[in-house]
């Protein structure tokens, strides 16, 4: 077993810890305890408020490291994520869509949604990065474009909607985690778990298609077909990501970075990836929580300095 | 410094000049034309009146105060954007580069929604300095951030530092807006980019910041042309690059800093009309910025009011931009991306 990855393990359990116990009804130690005996008190805020919640960002910035690590692999590039390539813009655009072109209640519409928009938008980006085949400049590039074509419709909406449900559509679209409840959860888990075993299981393939586009052919990797598949299972987990805590960025672009000297296969780095994405988005959760802001306003904030230092870092790659 | 004009064929040199000419004399009576656009029916005359005789009428308040300053604001948010783009496009060589794409207009709106909500400034004369601090600091980080490593700034790299600082920039925007609603209803339509509401004083303050920007580049659109031909030849030829790169970078945040404090982050005019301007005159940086300058205005003004004429809902000019932009950009990227690692 990888030293690192016990490490991250050990990391998540206490953010995990921290984050059930923190709040505006502090739990000590023992409340959980007695939670877990029957207290009907301390077992309601944890069974209906905090554990859902707490699961919840702990399985989607899980999702997001690995859909992370996918995107670096087939872009090739470090600054590449599933945020910044459009795929978060469409899902916003498809609750932005719901939210205010639908009447009355539409909360359990949402995540369908949004999923739906990160589908559409994945599959312009792949139909218009064709071209004889497909390059992970081209990919990037189409992806930025997409992502400024669905943020003009988004903002037309919100410009036009009514003030309320523009609200409602911006707080979501802020990224949040504070109305998980295990029915969510529960759904997020029927998409996402399938889709993280099979990357886990394509990791040598992953290995394979950080070469050149040369190398990987000569080395018999089916090119074309492996980047399609592995743009599906990363829109899949991002849809399903975005679908229940709103598009929340950085952390697919810093969970695969910060992991990345633990190994070079992926075996070993997504689940690395997955760990770590679930401790940044647990802890940021944890801290949007204490400061009143959403959790996808605090990554942001989090990863650009981030960003930066990574580059420096390995400007001489 | 090599003088092109002298090896050049001497009709190409006037088809030129006839077509910037063209371009300029189509500027007045597409203003007129967007001056009757709109919800009432104004006669194409009135304008005149307007001007010259104020009566106090709602034709004449709603020339005069609605929508004078609106066409004004577009076509000096269109110049001002378009200048900057072919400015940057020339000094980096990159044909991604643009006030929108670079993360410029992003950090002079955050400035500029950073200083509505918390100081008690509301002024544009003042408002604007803030935005030309946001546009020098964004467009420092973008091009740092977009240079480490090998091979410099690349256009791939310098276009995802840019998506990464305006993500970064667009959240916390929406944390300040999403913690005061009166801040929210205020601002969505500027931060959207819109040439709606702004009065005539507003205009005349933000207007000599835009036009002393434009009269400087054109000044300066020989040593531009000289710095597009690359940082080798240009010092090779006598041009201190350094000195000429830092003016230029000014004259992109005075532009663009401007046009966004006029009109929030209107964002692709600043890629899509070098590149046209490209198409017309071919690669001489002097003729592309002198035909920018007129072309973005039409761009900007024809777009604003095209869309209220076409279909009449009153669209914010920045959505309509990127609407038609982002297929442009696609379209590049699909074309262009051999040269862009």
């Amino acid at each position: 077993m990888n030293r690192g990855l016990a490490l991250l393990a050990l990391l998540v359990v206490i953010a995990a810890a921290l984050s059930l116990s923190w709040g505006d009804n502090g739990l000590a130690p023992q409340d959980i305890v007695a939670a877990l005996r029957g207290d009907p008190i301390a077992a309601i805020i944890l069974g209906t408020v905090r554990a859902p919640r707490v699961a919840t960002a702990l399985l989607v910035g899980a999702c997001l490291g690995v859909a992370g690590a996918i995107t670096q692999a087939v872009m090739r590039n470090p600054l590449a994520e599933p945020g910044l390539l459009g795929i978060n813009s469409g899902a916003s655009l498809g609750v932005a869509l719901l939210v205010i072109g639908a009447e009355g209640a539409v909360g359990h519409l949402m995540p369908l949604a949004g999923f739906a928009g990160a589908a559409v938008a994945a599959t312009a980006i792949y139909v218009l990065a064709w071209r004889g085949g497909t390059s992970s400049i081209r990919l990037i590039l189409v992806g930025i474009g997409i992502g400024a074509a669905t943020g003009a419709v988004t903002s037309l909406l919100t410009v036009f909607g009514d003030i309320r449900d523009v609200q409602r559509a911006l707080a979501w679209m802020a990224g949040s985690i504070y109305n998980a409840d295990w029915t969510k959860l529960g759904w997020l888990a029927v998409w996402s778990l399938p889709a993280l075993a099979i990357t886990w299981c394509l990791a040598r393939d992953l290995d394979l298609s950080a070469f050149d586009d040369d190398v990987s052919c000569a080395l018999g990797l089916p090119l074309q077909a492996m980047r399609a598949a592995l743009i599906a299972l990363c829109t899949l987990l991002a849809g399903a990501s975005v679908a229940a805590a709103g598009p929340i960025s950085f952390v697919g672009l810093l969970a695969p970075q910060l992991v990345r000297g633990l190994s070079s296969r992926h075996a070993v780095r997504l689940p690395a990836a997955a760990l770590c994405g679930a401790l940044l988005l647990g802890g940021a959760d944890l801290v949007g929580r204490l400061v009143q802001l959403p959790a996808g306003l605090l990554t942001p904030v989090i990863g650009v300095p981030f960003v930066g230092l990574l580059l420096w870092r390995r400007r001489n790659d | 410094m090599p003088n092109l004009d002298a090896i050049l064929p001497g009709r190409r040199r006037n088809r030129r000049a006839l077509g910037l000419v063209l371009l300029i004399a189509l500027v007045p009576p597409m203003a007129l034309w967007a001056l009757t656009v709109g919800s009432s029916q104004i006669a194409p005359g009135m304008w005149f009146d307007a001007l010259m005789h104020p009566d106090g009428s709602r034709e004449h308040i709603v020339l005069l105060d609605i929508r004078l300053p609106r066409m004004l604001a577009g076509l000096l948010v269109g110049a001002q954007l378009a200048v900057a783009g072919a400015i940057m496009q020339a000094v980096t060589a990159n044909p991604l580069a643009s006030p929108g794409l670079l993360g410029i207009n992003a950090g002079a709106a955050f400035a500029v929604v950073l200083a509505l909500a918390f100081t008690s400034i509301d002024a544009s004369g003042s408002l604007v300095w803030f935005a030309f601090g946001g546009a020098g600091v964004a467009g420092g980080c973008v091009y740092a951030l977009g240079s480490i490593g090998r091979g410099g700034a690349t256009p791939l790299k310098l276009a995802l530092a840019g998506a990464v600082l305006t993500a970064f920039l667009t959240s916390v925007t929406t944390s300040l807006l999403l913690l005061d609603q009166g801040t929210l209803d205020n601002l969505r339509l500027w931060a959207a980019g819109s040439l709606m509401g702004r009065s005539l004083a507003t205009v005349a303050e933000l207007a000599p910041y835009g036009l002393a920007g434009l009269a400087c580049a054109l000044a300066a659109a020989r040593p531009i042309m000289t710095l597009s031909l690359g940082g080798d030849v240009a010092s090779t030829v006598g041009q201190n690059v350094v000195r000429w790169r830092l003016l230029a970078g000014l004259l992109v945040v005075v532009l663009a800093g401007s046009a966004v404090a006029l009109a929030g982050p209107v964002g692709f005019v600043g890629l899509v009309v070098p590149h046209a301007a490209r198409m017309l005159v071919g690669a001489d940086y002097r003729w592309i910025m002198a035909y920018s300058a007129p072309l973005g205005a039409l761009l900007v003004l024809v777009a604003d009011a095209g869309i209220r004429w076409l279909v009449g809902i009153d669209l914010p000019v920045g959505i309509t931009m990127a609407l038609l932009g982002s297929p442009v950009f696609i379209a590049l990227a699909r074309r262009r991306s051999g040269m862009m690692r």
